[in-house]
């Protein structure tokens, strides 16, 4: 299946960072949002997207806000949703995961983490 | 009798008096020193608030400059792999041409040539193996693509050193609050509450305080080691042993 991910990072360093290593597992096809905010609407108006990596810690809208948004929603329900983060500590993943995030990733990440965690998600979805 | 006692009171009386006269007047001595230290403080923290403004936008600066020099860095790393991208399809294509001439040397060698010719031929053949140098280099464009694969990974510390700062401004900004409201209020404050104030984080803040910047794999096995925690199922004897 054909992946269309939507990259959520108030940092246009990580969301350039993301994309790059997507690239490099053969992935082209993404659009972008600088918080949960602009991420919301993106998703409603483009329902191709089929894919969301989020960071948590933006403004506006946090990254933790948008999964729990993105999962009171019937309309996206199954997406998959992995977490790509600073935040470490077992409370935050405790939370993330009560939240319905797929899966979780730490920051700085190597491409070999992404992948395992992408291949992951697919493998339940 | 009661002359004396009346007596009495009135030296007792005075002798508060003067007591309380001398209180008085060390106070006002103590007030006369200490106002002018007073005003001195107040002037050094009106001075320190006046300067955190700067502070804050400096270390603003430092974000963004870091940003675009980040931004800079990746634009070339860019460049260097559709470059790398290029010589491998270039390598793709040399390599194919081999291979077609390496058919038809063998399909000569299977004419019925002179020994003379098919002498030329062979050595012709181990002058143009040429098929360990594309090995050779194919390692190296990998070795690149590695390579520039690990620098945008380390860039990724931008991201983490501007969550550090703006960490650092809060911090500031809190400060600055707090010595505005003690400049106003100097006769009031507590200086132990002053000390002993917590700054907190607000929820929902745009940072994380505790970013940290560490390649080690540590920190990502230690975040899936809670997640398969947190969502194995709990067996059977697991429930049971809770009713116990």
């Amino acid at each position: 299946m054909a992946l269309k991910f939507l990259i959520v990072d108030d940092s246009v360093t990580m969301r350039r960072i993301v994309i790059n290593s997507l690239r490099n597992l053969g992935y082209n096809d993404f659009i972008e949002a600088n918080d949960g905010k602009e991420a919301i609407e993106k998703l409603t108006v483009d329902p191709a997207v089929n894919f969301v990596i989020t960071d948590w810690n933006m403004p506006v809208v946090s990254g933790l806000e948008l999964v729990k948004s993105i999962r009171s929603s019937e309309k996206f329900t199954n997406l998959p949703v992995l977490m790509v983060t600073t935040r470490g500590v077992k409370e935050d993943i405790i939370e993330a995961l009560q939240a319905k995030v797929n899966n979780y990733v730490v920051k700085p990440f190597t491409p070999a983490v992404l992948k395992e965690k992408i291949d992951q998600i697919l493998a339940t979805a | 009798m009661e002359n004396s006692e009346k007596n009495k009171d009135k030296t007792l009386n005075e002798k508060y008096t003067e007591k309380l006269e001398e209180i008085f007047e060390n106070l006002l001595d103590f007030m006369k020193q200490a106002a002018p230290v007073i005003l001195n403080i107040n002037d050094s923290i009106t001075d320190s608030t006046n300067k955190i403004p700067k502070a804050t936008n400096q270390i603003n600066n430092v974000t963004n400059a870091t940003e675009v020099a980040t931004t800079e860095i990746l634009d070339t790393v860019d460049i260097i792999s559709n470059d790398v991208l290029c010589i491998e399809k270039n390598l793709d294509e040399i390599s194919l041409v081999e291979q077609q001439k390496n058919e038809i040397l063998i399909k000569m060698k299977s004419l019925h040539l002179s020994e003379e010719s098919i002498n030329m031929l062979n050595e012709y053949e181990r002058i143009n193996n040429t098929l360990s140098v594309y090995k050779k280099v194919y390692e190296l464009t990998d070795k690149i693509k590695n390579n520039t694969n690990n620098i945008a990974l380390s860039l990724q510390v931008q991201d983490i050193t501007s969550q550090q700062l703006a960490a650092v401004n809060h911090l500031i900004s809190s400060v600055q609050n707090k010595l505005s409201s003690l400049v106003q209020n100097l006769d009031d404050t507590n200086s132990k509450d002053f000390w002993n104030m917590e700054i907190q984080v607000p929820k929902g803040s745009h940072f994380d305080p505790n970013a940290s910047y560490s390649r080690s794999d540590k920190r990502q096995e230690n975040v899936d080691s809670i997640m398969n925690d947190q969502t194995k199922k709990t067996s059977q004897a697991e429930i049971d042993k809770l009713f116990l």
